[in-house]
């Protein structure tokens, strides 16, 4: 237990010293966590909106597509990608590979089918005679899909929640693809893992109450958000 | 003019509605009479354009606007207004609810607030302005979706039992203020009811559906039955309510029975005759829908209408509250 201790105290000392590397690796993981939450739910929201909205060919595989991929593995994702932007690879002219971008791709692959999947069940929920409504008062298809996003809202703040949960807490493809380089693109998740591979407890668990923090700074705006929004 | 031209709607391959033609004239105010599951509701989702058909054609002036292949455009959908049975109103005030479709036009400023005090004051809906759609009871929901409808001015306003949640004398101040406001500017108006009463008092143009088709008897007096198996031709004997019924069919199972009005004789006396259907009660209600015409309703155990004319109903002194007795052939009564 005693180390347990002696950990947490370190934690504390090197969060409250203001660790110039702790800093850059909790900084490093918002900005690719940030970016990646954006780029899947841009996507996958509206994806989403179409799956649970519109009657089409096809539409029910494309569900299942989307429902198979939440349970992509990570690394898998991460081997995947490791392929295509190695030197040899399709992608490898970028130079991407050991980059926060590649981390970014990996992590917006793994939230894309969450933005997705999750926002076609949120949908699905509204009441279909706010569709109806808001067309026979003659919205065009962005003002009824902004008007049913709105009845949606609490569902559709979970669905951001969980698309960033997963990109902050990603460690297969970041590790694979990003190389957890010190001071380039280590991430809370692969210093983790790293520092307790190491033996320096204190490190990693600091690590990991930055991130608890920071899921909950998160969880905490979003309902605020909600909060106001129901008034 | 709104058409539908060969519709048929099925859902999850259950056919719902299947019409050879169903047409809203400029002005018309009908009425859509018809049970339960009828396909009233249907009928309007695809008058409003938000449905579209399994298979048929709708069109606006002859032009299609909507069929199995063709999604509605916006401009086609602004012209016609569904309120739904049960109306949802957004989040937000009664304000921007009523401002929705103006918004959705680009009409914003003092001419949308302008439109949406006139509808508000028309359907009394002014003192709830600023309250949020919680804080409205189901009448009042139902009076500002109305409200919310006529703001954006369409040519066809389709009203789904408009009055539902109303008590009789909102029915009535609603079914004046669509008066008003159709003598105003000349919309047709399309209203789906079970409430007959109404649909006479109001429209100038009854249709009854019974299983998702037209039904060609004038649409009083249709009943679901569950009709016995066996028996050919012979006349069967099914229950309505507290009395039995003779009809003449082949048919089994589950069924609209149609007892047309006009085929109804009616008695002061007992009847003694070869009409199989003989039922004693009293007059609950005269109606005069036209000149000339009494639409004769009685308590028999259930409600039943017999259209007379007005010298009958003048003869047999017949008022509200008096014996009557009603009989019909059971080859009168109609099967769907």
């Amino acid at each position: 237990m005693d180390f347990l201790g002696e950990g947490l105290h370190r934690a504390l000392q090197l969060i409250s010293s203001a660790d110039p590397e702790v800093y850059g690796i909790a900084l490093l993981t918002v900005k690719v966590a940030v970016v990646a939450t954006v780029i899947a739910c841009a996507l996958g929201m509206p994806l989403g909106f179409v799956l649970a909205s519109r009657r089409f060919w096809g539409r029910r595989a494309a569900l299942t597509v989307v429902n198979t991929a939440l349970a992509f593995p990570t690394v898998v994702v991460g081997l995947l990608l490791y392929g295509l932007l190695s030197r040899r690879g399709p992608l490898g002219g970028l130079g991407w590979l050991y980059s926060w971008q590649a981390i970014v791709i990996g992590d917006v692959i793994l939230a894309f089918p969450i933005a997705a999947a999750l926002s076609a069940a949120a949908v699905q929920g509204v009441d279909p005679r706010i569709r109806r409504t808001a067309e026979t008062l003659g919205a065009g298809t962005w003002r009824t899909a902004w008007t049913v996003a709105r009845e949606a809202r609490f569902a559709l703040a979970a669905v951001i929640t969980a698309a960033f949960g997963q990109v902050v807490a990603e460690v297969g493809a970041a590790m694979i693809v990003g190389g957890n380089i010190r001071g380039s693109t280590r991430t809370l998740t692969t210093a983790v893992a790293l520092y307790t591979a190491q033996g320096d407890f204190g490190l990693a668990l600091a690590l990991g109450i930055i991130l608890l923090v920071m899921a909950l700074v998160v969880n905490i705006a979003l309902q605020l958000l909600q909060g106001r929004g129901n008034a | 003019m709104l058409e539908l031209a060969g519709v048929r709607h099925a859902y999850e391959g259950r056919v719902v509605l299947d019409l050879e033609r169903f047409a809203v004239a400029p002005g018309a105010l009908i009425a859509i009479v018809g049970h339960n599951g009828s396909g009233k509701s249907t009928l309007l989702r695809l008058l409003a354009l938000v449905e579209r058909p399994t298979a048929g054609e709708i069109r606006w002036d002859g032009v299609v606007v909507s069929s199995p292949r063709l999604r509605p455009r916006a401009p086609a959908r602004r012209r016609i207004t569904l309120v739904e049975q049960r109306p949802m109103l957004f989040r937000g005030t009664v304000r921007e609810n009523l401002a929705f479709g103006l918004v959705a036009r680009g009409r914003r400023g003092a001419e949308a607030q302008n439109t949406i005090e006139r509808v508000a004051d028309r359907l009394s809906v002014t003192s709830l302005l600023e309250r949020q759609r919680h804080e409205l009871s189901d009448g009042e929901v139902q009076r500002v979706a109305v409200a919310r409808a006529l703001a954006v001015a369409p040519d066809v306003l389709l009203l789904d039992e408009p009055v539902s949640s109303a008590d009789r004398a909102a029915a009535q101040a609603l079914y004046a203020a669509l008066a008003e406001e159709r003598r105003a500017r000349g919309l047709a108006i399309c209203l789906a009811s079970h409430q007959l009463e109404d649909a006479y008092r109001w429209a100038d143009d009854i249709r009854a559906l019974a299983e998702g088709r037209l039904s060609p008897v004038t649409p009083e007096n249709l009943f679901r039955v569950e009709l016995p198996v066996g028996g050919g031709e012979e006349t069967k004997h099914v229950r309505v309510g507290p009395i039995s019924i003779a009809v003449t069919t082949a048919r089994e199972g589950s069924a609209i029975l149609a007892v047309p009005p006009t085929d109804i004789l009616v008695s002061t006396a007992p009847i003694v005759s070869s009409a199989r259907n003989v039922f004693s009660g009293q007059v609950t209600r005269l109606g005069r829908p036209r000149p000339g015409v009494v639409h004769l309703t009685a308590d028999v155990g259930i409600e039943l209408i017999a259209v007379i004319t007005e010298e009958a109903a003048r003869d047999l002194r017949l008022a509200p509250g008096s014996p009557v007795t009603f009989a019909f052939k059971a080859s009168a009564v109609r099967v769907f």
